[in-house]
């Protein structure tokens, strides 16, 4: 290599639980970008970072993988990256990742990827717990038996890492890395020699074994051309090509070649009886007992979430209200400062809010990540889970949705398989969040009595429950309808490595956290500050002869009532609301909402409050003159004197409210559930599937309830 | 241990404390995959836990922890 200033790409690979993230997190720090592959859903660590002697190493942090024959797609887009070099994760040098305590389980991806050609430096991580378990290592035979460098390291203390730098610095500066391929423990059976040789004019410059590699996936590697692929099958065919037998021989020849290699270096304690993990997990993963647990924990979480998130919130948005009225006195009066006040800063708030119930969420879910808990959850939810389509670890991302979706849904990234986490995605939204607790209020209080049943039961009380169980329901029935309506390719599999319990690294726990909360300010906080602008254009515009005549008419009547300042503002609020684009397409959309018991009014808090559920409250007390009052009393007073015009009855009665509040039960009523969407999904297609599905049940038993009750 | 019609022990007729040796495995997928993840025929298999509502069952092999389901434990052919 020259001595130009152009990164070296090296990649960091190993089986899942080798402790790669950690040594990753210790050598890049925040210095790490979240990018992705092109086309898919699956995220990929990158950073770069200059070695001591100043060459800069491009590092990429590859999603862990067993084998070379993908089964998610993560995995696919590791095979894909290795096999294609034109690929723009594609590594110069490999970083071979193993965890030193279970060597003799992880070195069958090394020995695959020896055989691909690219230039490899095996580290064994976690040397410090080597130490604890007694384990004795001879790094210099084994590097000898493999003639692959060796070096040992700690991703969690960075004990060692120097020697890998100087590692790396040995092998780039060499003119031609040499790749050693007398040492691998496969030979090729005939069949297999013939197809490498038949697939030779297609990949002149692979070696033999990616050409066998190629043979595997050529179904799906998206770097062959559809003429080639079709060639490539057809050749397959002809030799009668066995993809999972082969795999399977081969897999088998490599572990009998390393294995005897291992024993020959590693010296290892035998333990007798039951580990310290096995012992806790008697517990953890007991039949009854870690259910208890497993709830306890998931209690916990969600107090949490409710609870210690609602301080910072405060603040946030008492800040941002301070803020903005500090602007729109100091500014002067017209449309910038109300863009400013309402749109710009309001939009921030709304982003910002969300933060402190991210970084707890992802505190708490990254802490039981590293601790080796996640797994165990994963393990006893499974079935219950697999029946509705879903993966154990969704249900951490359905229980956090009832503090709110966002995180909820951005804590789906650890579920492997795309069709579960996409399901788990739509249908976490259905799980009432505490954003529709303030409307809850509002009309149960307004609707339903306060009287005792059964002796002890409040109405009221039961009629929230119910809400919360229909939320519920919703999620549980449509996880069931999307798991036949999604197709996937991907098998389902269990087969969950369970890794010893360790003490979290808090650098990880600080990465995770930092990088969720970024991600959401800045990808899904575009979306919302848009929306946002959008809805306070709408709210706060009209046509001008309209918005002139609601002024008069708004100091025609107050002149007339004699109403006070105060009053008068607010009067001419409501008049303004009503003359606005939003009041217009309220209006408009009244044909179509009448059927569910609303009117125009309801329909403008319908669409403000797709900036957020809450908005309701605020938008209703605006329509009803009640000034900026977000309080739900004064609201539910005001309300339930209400009359409806054709009838003489009270407008809020039973049957309008339980319509209401179906709807706000299952509308996807929250814009920055839908840029969180758009994020993890890498496409506006499920954010709209799931915007038009949720909107259609929401209608549907609407009308059902108001049509029945009324 | 209940006995398949072809004379063949599998792992999922096994109960919680079996412990078995892996003679081979009747499905190829599965075996790939456990293979790579460090279970191989000759290995000893111990069965720790199963999870509540017919859920996964949770296996031991040396330093291996494994949670499969019981499709997964049935391609388990044991000595």
């Amino acid at each position: 290599m020259e001595s130009e200033r152009k990164p070296i790409s090296v990649a960091l690979i190993g089986n899942p639980n080798c402790g790669k993230t950690s040594l990753f997190n210790y050598i890049t720090g925040l210095q790490q970008k979240v990018g992705n592959f092109p086309g898919v859903t699956v995220d990929i660590k990158s950073a770069e970072t200059k070695l001591p002697g100043g060459e800069v190493i491009s590092w990429v942090d590859f999603p862990g993988l067993y084998n070379l024959y993908p089964t998610s797609r993560d995995e696919k887009m590791v095979v894909q990256s290795l096999l294609d070099t034109k690929d723009i994760y594609h590594p110069e040098l490999i970083c071979y990742v193993a965890d030193v305590t279970k060597l003799e389980k992880h070195l069958l991806l090394l020995d695959q990827l020896r055989d691909m050609q690219i230039p490899l430096i095996l580290v064994l991580n976690m040397v410090d717990l080597a130490q604890k378990e007694n384990l004795e290592i001879n790094a210099t035979l084994l590097a000898k038996k493999l003639n692959i460098p060796v070096v040992s390291v700690s991703g969690r203390s960075g004990e060692g890492i120097g020697n890998l730098f100087n590692a790396i610095k040995e092998q780039i500066v060499k003119e031609q890395i040499s790749v050693d391929v007398q040492h691998s423990g496969y030979k090729f059976s005939g069949e297999e020699t013939n197809i490498i040789e038949e697939l030779k004019p297609f990949f002149p410059s692979f070696s033999a074994y990616k050409r066998l590699l190629i043979a595997h996936h050529a179904s799906w590697l998206p770097f062959i051309s559809a003429s080639e692929r079709i060639h490539l099958l057809s050749i397959l065919g002809e030799n009668s090509f066995k993809s999972l037998p082969f795999q399977v021989r081969e897999v088998t020849q490599r572990y009998n070649f390393f294995t005897p290699l291992i024993s020959s270096v590693l010296k290892k304690k035998l333990i007798d009886g039951f580990t310290f993990s096995e012992k806790l997990d008697g517990l953890l993963t007991h039949r009854f007992l870690g259910l208890i647990v497993f709830l306890a924990v998931l209690t916990f979480l969600f107090q949490s979430l409710y609870i210690w998130a609602e301080w910072p919130m405060m603040i946030i948005e008492e800040g941002f209200s301070n803020f903005s009225n500090y602007v729109s006195t100091y500014l002067p009066d017209g449309w910038f400062n109300q863009f400013l006040t309402e749109g710009l800063i309001a939009g921030l708030g709304g982003i910002l809010v969300f933060i402190p119930q991210i970084a707890l969420l992802f505190f708490l879910i990254s802490v039981l990540e590293e601790i080796g808990y996640m797994a165990r959850a994963a393990f006893l939810f499974d079935r219950i889970m697999q029946l509705f389509g879903l993966n154990g670890r969704s249900m951490v991302a359905l229980i956090s949705g009832g503090a709110c979706a966002i995180p909820a849904i951005m804590s789906t990234r650890t579920i492997a398989s795309w069709k579960e986490r996409l399901i788990t995605i739509l249908v976490t939204p259905f799980i009432s969040c505490s954003a529709r607790i303030p409307v809850y209020t509002v009309l149960i209080g307004l609707v339903i009595p306060s009287k005792t049943v059964g002796y002890i039961f409040n109405l009221q009380g039961l009629a929230f429950l119910g809400l919360y169980l229909l939320g519920i329901f919703a999620a549980l029935i449509s996880a069931l309808l999307l798991k036949w309506w999604i197709k996937s390719d991907e098998p389902s599999f269990l087969l969950l490595e369970l890794p010893d319990y360790k003490l979290p690294v808090w650098r990880n726990v600080g990465l995770t956290v930092w990088e969720k909360v970024r991600t959401f300010t800045f990808e899904a906080g575009k979306i919302i500050i848009i929306i946002s602008i959008a809805l306070w254009f709408l709210a706060n515009n009209g046509p001008d002869v309209k918005m002139e005549a609601a002024k008069k008419e708004a100091i025609r009547v107050s002149t007339e009532r004699q109403l006070s300042q105060n009053e008068t503002d607010n009067l001419s609020k409501a008049y303004l609301l009503e003359a606005s684009y939003a009041g217009i397409l309220g209006k408009t959309m009244e044909p179509i909402i009448r059927p569910l018991g609303f009117d125009w009014k309801i329909g403008i808090a319908l669409l403000t409050s797709f900036a957020a559920r809450e908005v309701f409250v605020g938008t209703m007390a605006t329509i009803y003159s009640l000034g900026q009052n977000d309080d739900e009393l004064t609201l539910r007073e005001r309300l339930s004197v209400e009359k409806n015009p054709e009838t003489g009855k009270p407008r809020y009665d039973l049957a309008t409210g339980i319509s209401l509040l179906l709807f706000y039960v299952f509308a996807m009523q929250c814009m920055s559930t839908l840029a969180v969407v758009k994020r993890e999904t890498k496409s506006w297609k499920w954010p709209i599937i799931q915007f038009l599905g949720m909107t259609i049940i929401a209608y549907i038993s609407s009308l059902i309830a108001f049509q029945l009750l009324s | 241990m209940v006995k398949v019609q072809t004379g063949e022990k599998i792992l999922s007729c096994a109960k919680v404390g079996f412990k078995g040796v892996v003679s081979h495995f009747n499905d190829e997928h599965v075996a790939c995959r456990l293979i790579s993840m460090g279970l191989v025929p000759g290995c000893t298999v111990e069965i720790l836990h199963k999870a509540p509502f017919g859920g996964g069952w949770y296996v031991k092999s040396d330093s291996l922890h494994i949670a499969m389901r019981i499709e997964e434990a049935s391609c388990i052919v044991l000595r």
